[in-house]
């Protein structure tokens, strides 16, 4: 039997969950934002790209998990490397305004995910390296070795980036970058340079998330359209470019959507995190833990 | 000769909808990422009233593009606040709210299993000159929309619009109130793409959520960058572009299950090189940066 407790345990898992992979999404569309202020939605196909790296080296070259894991994230972070070089660096050097590179980055997003469904077809494609069976009780709830994989890896991702940021001189001068350019260049910081370690990272980030949700889930090519969008509304919740709200946004909006099925109907899910963007957008453009001071914003 | 004329058709439809976006992208110069949105709120509009009220198509045609312009308002009162990204952001996902609204409002919309049955303006009984009637339809909507564009751009207060894109602080230095006018542009733009979603549903008959989603508005988008933002011809030849030219991928014999694909691949490429290479378009003048 189903009790009110087990239930909300249940939720509990699913918040937690849906909340890391949105959180690495957001974080990771966080510090490019914070890098080069503008909205980098291509993001979301380089998490999609992660997923069926994976699939490629685990399912279709039989790799291990550990090594096909590794190779996707580093492939992840190479393409969005690679999208910065050839397409947003072209429209820095010719000082476009930030309406532009939200098009063109709608445009990498389309020609990518289309390269995915013409290698891999439009059908869903699964991946399951763990052992199904093995499930724990939580509280009642019933959690899967994935899940915990999932959640466990998520943190441990969250903490490695905090150490990157906080304690190394390379994640120091990021941050630099990200106050003021300008100034970090006086003190002879390369911002080109530090700009491709944002993408980097913050794509790394894009694929480890993109690999742990095809874990519990299935690939699809269009995969990456919904993640980025629940990245970009937690940034906006969160608050745009802070890395901190990014976290606190995505759990924020995992546990609202599962919560909000005590409510409304799970179909609903989208068109709350939908209403949510408008509201924030309307309401409090620099959400939560805005570093950017709305006058910029509007 | 029926496919041609069914081309026609759909191009002049296409047409009406990129030159109403043109109105807020090319000559207010305001990235309205969601006009798809209106487009699905004048189909399902006036579809709806003609199913369950019986109410005229030729009625219904103007109810839901009035229901598009007001949608339009309210949504241009909310954002336009907002910097220009974050408003592209925000009519973007204005453009999910509604697409993922008709998509579960299965009561009303029967949801992704679509509106069969949709009746037309004129029933006739024989489809050669029902095509005929269609193209002569739509080629008068064509006219009156391009008619009406120019109206507006040519007037004092197309001038304003056009001197928001160039300089908005210089405009309002003016006193002109820059808000009230941006509005107003992006309620007509929605009023015309309501006009095209009505057209579009009382001709094909047949309307499901797929047909408005957001790649629907991303393809608006590329048909005013594409032939040229702020001219009457870009839109024209843009839409025109696009429509026709996945027809051709279908003549060279390439499967569906890759051209579809394809097609949108060779969208995504155009799109980013068009903004790097050649942002005023095929025949534009206009430049967006």
């Amino acid at each position: 039997m189903i009790t009110q407790a087990t239930m909300i345990s249940q939720l509990f898992i699913n918040s937690l969950i849906a909340g890391s992979i949105y959180s690495l999404m957001a974080i990771g569309f966080a510090i490019i934002y914070k890098t080069v202020k503008f909205f980098h939605f291509a993001h979301g196909i380089v998490y999609a790209t992660g997923a069926y790296i994976t699939y490629t080296f685990f399912q279709i070259h039989r790799f291990d998990f550990i090594s096909s894991f590794i190779l996707a994230v580093v492939s992840s972070g190479l393409l969005g490397l690679l999208i910065y070089q050839f397409v947003y660096r072209t429209l820095q050097v010719k000082k476009a305004p930030n309406l532009i590179y939200l098009l063109a980055s709608f445009g990498v997003f389309i020609f990518i995910e289309n390269i995915i469904a013409l290698i891999y077809g439009n059908q869903i494609l699964f991946m399951r390296p763990l052992a199904e069976a093995s499930s724990y009780s939580f509280f009642g709830a019933s959690i899967t070795l994935t899940q915990i994989v999932i959640i466990v890896v998520s943190i441990a991702t969250l903490l490695a980036l905090w150490i990157f940021i906080e304690k190394t001189k390379l994640g120091l001068a990021l941050k630099a970058v990200a106050d003021d350019p300008q100034a970090a260049q006086l003190v002879g910081i390369d911002s080109v340079r530090l700009t491709q370690v944002a993408f980097f990272v913050g794509s790394v980030l894009a694929g480890v998330a993109g690999v742990l949700i095809s874990l519990e889930t299935n690939l699809s090519p269009t995969m990456g359209f919904p993640a980025i969008f629940k990245g970009i509304i937690a940034s906006i919740i969160g608050g745009m470019g802070s890395i901190p709200g990014a976290v606190v946004g995505g759990f924020f909006l995992g546990f609202v959507e599962n919560f909000g099925i005590w409510y409304i109907p799970s179909i609903w899910q989208d068109f709350i995190s939908f209403t949510f963007l408008i509201v924030f957008l309307v309401l409090r453009p620099s959400g939560f833990f805005g570093v950017i001071p709305e006058k910029e914003l509007i | 000769m029926e496919y041609e004329l069914h081309l026609f058709i759909i191009t002049g439809i296409f047409v009406i909808l990129a030159l109403s976006l043109n109105l807020v992208l090319g000559y207010l110069g305001q990235p309205a990422l969601g006009h798809a949105a209106f487009f699905a709120i004048g189909a399902y509009t006036s579809s709806l009233l003609a199913l369950n009220a019986g109410i005229s198509p030729w009625i219904g045609l103007f109810i839901g593009a009035s229901f598009a312009a007001i949608s339009g308002m309210i949504i241009g009162h909310l954002t336009f606040h907002l910097k220009e990204d974050y408003f592209g952001l925000a009519t973007f996902g204005f453009g999910l709210i509604i697409y993922s609204g008709i998509n579960n409002l299965t009561d009303v919309t029967r949801g992704p299993m679509g509106l069969p049955g949709i009746p037309q303006f004129i029933a006739f009984t024989d489809l050669y000159n029902s095509l005929i009637f269609y193209c002569i339809l739509i080629l008068l909507f064509v006219l009156i929309t391009i008619f009406l564009t120019r109206r507006i751009i040519y007037s004092p207060f197309g001038r304003v619009v056009q001197s928001i894109r160039d300089d908005e602080l210089a405009a309002e230095a003016l006193g002109k109130d820059t808000r009230q006018v941006k509005i107003m542009i992006f309620t007509i733009g929605a009023f015309f793409a309501g006009i095209a979603g009505s057209l579009y549903a009382h001709y094909i008959t047949f309307i499901d959520p797929s047909s408005f989603n957001v790649m629907e508005s991303i393809l608006v988008v590329l048909m005013v960058i594409l032939g040229g933002m702020g001219t009457i011809g870009g839109p024209i030849i843009g839409a025109a572009v696009l429509i026709l030219f996945p027809e051709m991928l279908r003549f060279i014999g390439i499967p569906d299950a890759v051209a579809a694909p394809l097609r949108q691949m060779i969208y995504g490429f155009l799109l980013v090189i068009l903004i790097i290479k050649r942002p005023q378009g095929l025949v534009g003048k206009y430049k967006l940066w």
